[in-house]
């Protein structure tokens, strides 16, 4: 993407010194990456008539979708959370995903949309991330490498990406800092995101209880609490509850817990979820 | 349903946009700003496909901060909006067009005339005393119709967009959030104050 | 003279030298001087300006200083136009780094950027490297650090407290490594830049361009009624002191440099 302005701005010299190509090579910090195509006229036309299982049903590929996830700032840091279901249509793929990408031992990523999208250019990413480190010599800010990856999936915007991700971490210059990225190029800094098919019923509880000056242990409880919110009521999420806490001396991660024993204590203890009942009158 | 408006007087230009960043049927972000500041006296405001808008608008930024500093001199709003508009004609005859709709205010460094520029993702320009994009276009320009006039204060400005934030609280049907304002003066560009929290009644 | 060494760029001659690298550098020593001194809290590029002739009108000729972005400045000794092709890279890069980081640029890695551009350069065929060095001042984004670095047409490039390039530059840089002090002020800093260029520029302060930049401010000019005072002073200062002396030899340290100056007057470098 830095090579935007150049490509785009009319060159100032026409008898350019170096040909295109030439250009490309020597400017460019990011490798060019090429990927075969599907050898039919309209690649992404075609992959969305092959992968689209709401409008066809019995579309050739199913793409792993439905997810939960969420992230959010506070006074201590920032809480990511994700259930771990991975669903391909009415299938149940996986109920051990791991949806939070450490892309470095500072940055994490989130996953939702078509898992390989994510698992691929969120590694990608790291990748970034660490040259960019050896470059200059320093850290890179959570602006620039969620900058790097929005610039990447806008590059491919319409061929078929699907993700919507986020990336958290906290450093020195900008404190914790939280972006959204998704495939259309949307990239946006804030406080709270869910991202997902269950993201309606997180943001349902987190809202309702959200404030800045959480302690850590109320976050990580509402974050908890949230995930298994959306699991009990999105039939694509489920399986396990992945709770991460972002300091500025990295992440922390605080377990991979199961969300059947979860949600029987919420219910047992705390009174929760009087919908489920043992009563048959 | 984005809201962009925008309107001039005597020695001001002012642009609002909505606050709101929406995807599907979730409010992501109340409080984002659909503004990029191109130089010291102008403002561009943007709406339009998701991803398209800001990779535009920072493009646009960064050629004209570029142009100021390899020239030591700014681009008027005007030379400014007619740039966009060539930007925005190649781009629509390109194998991927922006589909971005824009405002574009500011106010002449030398002259201290006041403009505001009305883009679409068609690459129609026009200059225009007052503008609004999206459904905002059909409440408020009869509005601004009515009470514009072209020598108005900025007090004056700052009220008649009031009066059109009113309008839209009232009978736009998805909530925008609230507006941000931002004044461009010959002194530069300043964020304005604009009350948020009032609830307007329908009837 | 180089038994053909020196025809293609990009080739070595027996004993590892690129003759056209080495070329470059003595059109640097050709240009006129430029300095750079770091103080506490600023850093101050101080520039010869060629004296201009007659009818040129010389409020609009191009400066030797330059802006990279606002809060970089550089300044370079040797072929002017070449200059104007670098820093005009230099200003893209500085934009783009803006448009993809969120950031403005670090000082050392715009450096770093120029430096590598001027390596380019030497390596490839069918161009010939920048035939300029080039001073690089300014403060990193939320820092009170001032930095202060130097590219070479081989593109090595190398961080200063004080440095000199162009012409008569070993006298100016010897000059500074004497006079050269820890934590001097603005004025100081000033002064000690023009003092140095003094050495070399015989034609007083309408013949000198300083540069100062202090953190998150814009870079300032000074003007040349403040540059004449300077210069004033300073002579005044370096007559005190050779009275003081007695010894009978003539005042003005100056005075090789000016003797070699005039040898070489007629080149079209600046």
């Amino acid at each position: 993407m830095d090579t935007l302005v150049a490509r785009y701005s009319r060159p100032a010299y026409h008898q350019n010194v170096f040909s295109e190509q030439e250009q490309q090579d020597l400017n460019d910090t990011v490798p060019s990456l090429k990927f075969a195509m599907p050898p039919v006229a309209h690649p992404s036309a075609w992959l969305r008539a092959a992968t689209d299982d709401r409008s066809n049903p019995s579309c050739p590929i199913k793409i792993a979708h439905g997810t939960t996830t969420l992230a959010f700032r506070f006074q201590g840091g920032i809480i990511v959370a994700t259930d771990s279901r991975a669903t391909a249509g009415n299938w149940i793929a996986s109920q051990t995903v791991k949806k939070v990408i450490e892309i470095n031992s500072d940055l994490l990523g989130t996953m939702a949309g078509g898992a390989a999208d994510c698992q691929y250019w969120l590694a990608w990413l790291g990748m970034q991330c660490r040259l960019h480190e050896l470059r200059h010599k320093r850290r890179i800010s959570v602006a620039a490498a969620s900058k790097i990856l929005a610039n990447l999936v806008y590059q491919y915007k319409g061929m078929g990406l699907s993700m919507g991700t986020m990336c958290a971490g906290v450093t020195k210059e900008e404190g914790a800092a939280l972006y959204y990225i998704d495939s259309d190029g949307t990239r946006l800094a804030g406080d709270l995101f869910c991202v997902g098919s269950g993201q309606t019923f997180a943001y349902g509880v987190l809202d309702s209880e959200y404030r800045w000056d959480l302690t850590t242990e109320e976050a990580l409880e509402l974050g908890s609490r949230s995930i298994l919110a959306a699991t009990h009521r999105d039939a694509y999420s489920g399986g396990f509850i992945n709770l991460y806490h972002v300091k500025e001396t990295g992440w922390e991660k605080h377990g991979f817990t199961d969300t059947n024993p979860v949600f029987w204590k919420t219910k047992l203890e705390k009174g929760e979820f009087s919908n489920v009942t043992s009563n048959f009158d | 349903m984005e809201v962009l408006l925008g309107i001039t007087g005597k020695d001001f230009t002012l642009i609002a946009a909505s606050k709101a960043a929406m995807r599907g049927a979730t409010i992501l972000k109340v409080s984002d700003d659909k503004t990029r500041q191109l130089n010291k006296h102008t403002l561009m405001a943007f709406s339009g496909e998701a991803g398209d808008t800001v990779q535009f608008a920072e493009y646009i930024q960064a050629n004209a901060q570029l142009y100021s500093m390899r020239n030591e001199t700014d681009l008027s709003p005007s030379a400014l909006a007619n740039f966009v508009r060539g930007e925005l004609a190649s781009s629509l005859r390109s194998r991927k067009p922006y589909n971005v709709n824009l405002l574009l205010g500011g106010v002449d460094p030398i002259t201290h005339k006041p403009s505001l520029y009305w883009l679409d993702y068609l690459a129609s320009l026009a200059s225009v005393p007052y503008a609004a994009h999206g459904y905002a276009q059909y409440y408020c320009l009869s509005l601004l119709d009515k009470h514009h006039q072209p020598d108005i204060s900025l007090e004056r400005g700052m009220e008649l967009l009031r009066l059109c934030a009113d309008e839209l609280k009232r009978r736009l049907p998805i909530d925008f959030k609230g507006l941000v304002v931002k004044a461009v003066t010959k002194d530069g560009i300043e964020v304005m104050p604009f009350d948020e929290d009032e609830v307007v009644k329908g009837t | 003279m180089a038994s053909g060494y020196d025809r293609a760029l990009s080739v070595f001659s027996p004993d590892g030298h690129v003759f056209q690298v080495e070329y470059a550098g003595e059109a640097v020593k050709r240009g006129t001087c430029a300095v750079g001194v770091k103080g506490t809290d600023v850093v101050v590029l101080g520039c010869e300006k060629r004296s201009a002739m007659k009818l040129q009108d010389t409020r609009i000729t191009p400066s030797k200083i330059g802006l990279l972005d606002t809060h970089v400045c550089l300044a370079f000794a040797g072929l002017n136009a070449d200059a104007r092709i670098l820093v005009d890279k230099a200003r893209l890069e500085a934009q783009s780094h803006r448009l993809n980081l969120e950031d403005p640029v670090t000082i050392e890695y715009i450096t770093k950027y120029v430096a590598g551009v001027q390596q380019r350069y030497t390596q490839s065929g069918g161009v010939r490297p920048f035939g300029i060095s080039t001073l690089v001042v300014g403060f990193d984004k939320g820092s009170e650090q001032p930095r202060l670095y130097q590219t070479e047409p081989s593109g090595i490039y190398s961080a200063w407290k004080a440095n000199a390039i162009g012409r008569s530059s070993k006298t100016v840089r010897e000059f500074l490594e004497r006079n050269y002090k820890e934590d001097m002020d603005r004025e100081a800093t000033v002064r000690l830049a023009i003092k140095s260029l003094l050495e070399v520029v015989q034609t007083g302060a309408k013949n000198i361009e300083i540069a100062i930049m202090a953190p998150g401010k814009p870079v300032e000019m000074l003007p040349v009624e403040d540059i004449e005072n300077y210069v004033k002073n300073i002579e005044q200062e370096k007559q005190e002191e050779a009275a003081k002396k007695k010894t009978g030899r003539t005042p003005g340290t100056g005075a090789a440099a000016i003797l070699t100056r005039g040898t070489q007057g007629e080149s079209s470098e600046q």
